[in-house]
């Protein structure tokens, strides 16, 4: 890919709050814009989409009613928007229930929806399921959702995913689905109880439902540009926002407010939202590298004048005054790591994540032995192929094969790869933050790495502060 | 790296069948150049520390009728070492950073060591060029596009001159290298399409500043960790790793992107340079490499280079995977005492060897690499070498008292590569 090419994936600018997700920025590279109102025909049309027909299985509570009862933990811009794409996925979608650490975000989420004429009739949260706190998730794991959307922080994701599945709930969840090893191997656990119950977990890597890389995919695993031998994957973008004190909050609920500059709670950066990119490599290879090796580190993130302002800020107010201790506050996640795995038929590909100011650069390459493409829409070489079927949204269209899912008797269950894909995020950051190599089996079976501190000890107090990596860390 | 090399030369000195292939040129006195009327190989070692040492004693051993006759160094209790095993005279020893011009006055001297750090290269090989002397110089040869530029122009003179010019990327003089390679470039694995090279280890030596010494004296004693000096730890060891792939391809990167910091190492005795690399070249074709290194103690350590075609894999030393295996099974020399009877051979048969243009290509890739992970920005080398203005070359005249304060290490975001106009697209 040229340079100016590169290029236009700039990742926009991230200072606002809901528009924390530069994923939308990527997705508008790949639809055209007359795709925004997707209808029901185009579901009904879609190829490669789960068969509407009769079949309706019988343990799913949905079919009954034909409606479908939707239950929404995480109330921050991403939460909100998946919300949105699962209510114009399906006309049988209702809204009953919203969870969030904050009762604030939970509030003021009924009432925008409530305002929204599109879903007139649709919105039907009562007082008691408004849920909020730590323990929010058990509380909405009870209620009588069909599916529930998952949008918090990742950190938790393991124990939602989990209480969720036991109470018979579908999901869809967003990605990264956890930060640390011990949460990925959680998420693998509801994935097989999810199977045996039948249930659907859908994930927002949205990249894996859209049309053109699906008929992409399927050229490249039938061959099309040879043995794969090497590929790039890439998300490097400016920066991202920083929320300073804020009234009422305790040290640990500013932390889940501002999670993304802690690696327990966002997984740092590669996890958080290079995930997409990796996930893209995992799919061309049909499965996880064999082994990691990364270097990487915080270069700048330590000199950003703005957030070292507000930093201090918030070390005052949790200190009586002083701003001794600042530098906790400023985060702990890195701001660049460059990673290569290599995959089990021997390709080494390049991960190449971060934040600096004034750059920007996205996408994927996959390097055959016959040619090459974009992980996207074409492939050059012996074999050249441009896709020109129709575009459509990963981000609604996620949605749509879920619930078409959920109806047919056919649950789809992303778990176990999305486990997998966050995985080998993690794996790369651990390699960088360790400077050390090693396998996947032993990152899957031996690693012992588990950060998110257990739920009994979440509640409205200190933060919990990890020591920025030094890049020999401890392998444990 | 100047360690591990030391391991390797000593290891190689007991045996002695290693320079078997360098010795078959012996008598064979060829008037030529600067070495014409005299069958010894007159040699002037400029910068005596632990490379430069290694390169005499390597040179010496690697073909008869070499003699050391001459020394320089910033420091005497650098040069005392290879003063007394080699005999030099007091009035041929030269200390202090204009040594080298009084050595390479010298007439009778016909080839020199360049073995100063990095930083003083360009200076000297022009001097050394100017005075009609056969170089042999240790790599990288450079810290910047200025300095690169002046060993491309010394380069050439050399070859108006007839001198030679032989560059310690001993990679280049190693028989299994040189093997695999003309068997890549024969299409053994088909076209290029990918390819890596590391060089990631632990920590290296740093000597930490002595009550009063100077700024400028501490910092070349202690030059690894200074980027004028060393070019930081990318060019001045990974560069050997980039040699090799800018080899195998037998073409140079149009651009790069990098990242890097200064994770562990953030002492002021560090100076400062980076502790981790990692760069994507893209060579023609937008074929795309790794590059990655590090020196972090208690790390994974890989040194290579792998290169990767439409038809099979290559370690680049040895070993060819896929349609057309095959293995080296040959003599494996000391290149570090190869490379010196290649050199000197050269000079002997009248065909001298030059190798400037090609290191410094190489170290420019190097560069490129370094300034673009310092910087964060990706770009051309066609803008790098053509209108980057970055220009560490050492001040004319440069005292060891005088005062240079530690140049602030590079803040990406806040580092401004000169010439570069931020947000702007480079072009070449």
């Amino acid at each position: 890919m040229p340079v100016e090419e590169m290029r236009l994936l700039v990742p926009a600018d991230n200072s606002k709050d809901n528009k924390g997700f530069c994923k939308m920025e990527i997705l508008n590279m790949t639809a055209s814009k007359k795709d925004k109102g997707i209808s029901k025909k185009k579901v009904a049309t879609a190829a490669g989409a789960v068969a509407l027909a009769g079949a309706v299985a019988s343990k799913v509570h949905a079919q009954g009613s034909g409606k479908i009862k939707v239950g929404l933990l995480g109330c921050g811009g991403r939460g909100n928007a998946a919300l949105r794409q699962c209510l114009q996925a399906d006309p049988g979608v209702e809204v009953i229930a919203l969870a969030d650490l904050f009762e604030s975000r939970v509030k003021r989420s009924r009432d925008r929806l409530l305002r929204d004429n599109k879903f007139k009739g649709r919105v039907k949260i009562d007082d008691d399921h408004l849920f909020w706190g730590f323990d929010c998730h058990e509380k909405l794991a009870r209620c009588e959702a069909d599916l529930l959307c998952m949008a918090t922080a990742p950190a938790f994701r393991g124990r939602q995913m989990m209480a969720a599945v036991k109470a018979g709930k579908n999901i869809f969840t967003e990605k990264p689905v956890a930060t640390d090893v011990a949460g990925c191997r959680e998420v693998m656990e509801a994935s097989k109880i999810a199977e045996q119950k039948g249930l659907a977990i859908v994930c927002g890597t949205q990249r894996r439902h859209e049309f053109s890389r699906i008929e992409l995919m399927k050229r490249i695993h039938d061959g099309a540009i040879g043995e794969l031998v090497g590929g790039q994957c890439y998300w490097y973008g400016p920066g991202i926002w920083y929320r300073g004190y804020q009234e009422g909050l305790s040290e640990l609920e500013w932390q889940c407010l501002n999670w993304y500059h802690f690696n327990w709670i966002s997984g740092d950066q590669i996890c958080e939202q290079h995930i997409h990119n990796i996930d893209i490599m995992n799919w061309c290879f049909n499965g996880p590298p064999k082994n990691f090796m990364a270097v990487g580190g915080r270069a700048w993130r330590s000199y950003n004048d703005g957030q070292v302002r507000q930093a201090k800020e918030v070390c005052r107010k949790y200190n009586n005054g002083s701003d001794a201790d600042w530098e906790k506050y400023n985060g702990d996640i890195w701001d660049h790591i460059f990673a290569e795995f290599e995959y089990p038929n021997g390709a080494r590909c390049l991960s190449f994540s971060g934040h600096s100011p004034g750059t920007g650069r996205g996408g994927e390459k996959i390097v055959g032995t016959k040619g090459t493409s974009n992980c996207s829409s074409s492939i050059s070489g012996e074999n050249p192929w441009k896709y020109e079927g129709e575009h459509v949204r990963g981000m609604e269209q996620e949605h749509i094969d879920l619930i078409k899912s959920i109806r047919s008797g056919n649950p789809l269950n992303e778990g176990q790869r999305i486990a997998e894909s966050t995985l080998t995020a993690i794996g790369a950051r651990i390699a960088a933050y360790t400077g050390r190599s090693f396998s996947w089996n032993w990152l899957l079976n031996s690693c012992k790495q588990d950060i998110v501190p257990k739920q009994k000890y979440l509640r409205p107090g200190r933060g919990v502060f990890h020591p920025t990596a030094t890049g020999r860390d401890k392998l444990v | 790296m100047v360690q591990k090399q030391k391991l390797t030369r000593r290891e190689l000195l007991k045996s002695s069948a290693v320079t078997a292939g360098a010795l078959v040129m012996g008598g064979a006195a060829v008037p030529l150049a600067e070495a014409r009327g005299s069958e010894t190989i007159r040699v002037g070692v400029v910068g005596c520390g632990g490379r430069g040492s290694g390169a005499a004693h390597d040179c010496v051993k690697s073909s008869p009728g070499v003699r050391i006759v001459a020394l320089a160094d910033a420091f005497e209790d650098r040069l005392r070492g290879l003063k007394n095993e080699f005999k030099v005279r007091d009035r041929r020893c030269f200390v202090g950073l204009d040594a080298y011009k009084k050595l390479m006055a010298l007439d009778d001297v016909n080839l020199v060591i360049l073995g100063t750090p990095p930083g003083f290269r360009p200076v000297q090989l022009a001097e050394a060029i100017r005075r009609g002397k056969n170089v042999f110089m240790e790599k990288p040869v450079a810290v910047c596009p200025a300095g690169i530029k002046m060993v491309i122009e010394a380069s050439n003179k050399a070859t108006e001159k007839g001198l030679a010019i032989v560059a310690g990327t001993q990679r280049r003089h190693e028989p299994k290298y040189v093997e695999t390679m003309k068997r890549i470039h024969d299409g053994a694995i088909g076209e290029i399409v990918s390819a890596q090279c590391y060089w990631n280890q632990g920590g290296l030596w740093v000597k930490k500043r002595r009550p009063n010494q100077g700024d400028v004296e501490w910092q070349i004693r202690n030059w690894l960790y200074f980027a004028w000096l060393s070019g930081d730890h990318i060019v001045e060891q990974h560069v050997h790793n980039i040699d090799v792939i800018n080899w195998a391809f037998n073409a140079l990167p149009d651009q790069v992107h990098g990242l890097g910091g200064r994770q562990d190492r953030t002492g002021p005795e560090y100076g400062d340079i980076f502790d981790h690399f990692g760069i994507e070249f893209f060579y023609p074709g937008d074929v795309r490499t790794i590059s990655t290194c590090r020196q972090i103690a208690g790390t994974t350590n890989r040194i290579g280079e792998r290169v990767v075609g439409t038809k099979g894999v290559s370690d680049c030393c040895g070993s060819i995977k896929g349609e057309n295996p095959w293995r080296y099974e040959g003599p494996n020399p000391n290149p570090y005492v190869v490379e010196h009877a290649d050199l000197i051979k050269s000079i002997r048969s009248g065909n001298p060897l030059n190798e400037g243009q090609r290191i410094a290509e190489s170290t420019l890739c190097a560069i490129m690499g370094r300034e673009s992970a310092y910087s964060r920005q990706q770009f051309k080398r066609s803008w790098f070498i053509n209108r980057c203005t970055l220009n560490l070359l050492p001040p004319d005249g440069l005292k060891l008292s005088d005062s240079k304060p530690v140049d602030p290490f590079a803040v990406p975001g806040k580092y401004q590569l000169p010439g570069l106009v931020q947000g702007k697209r480079r072009r070449g």
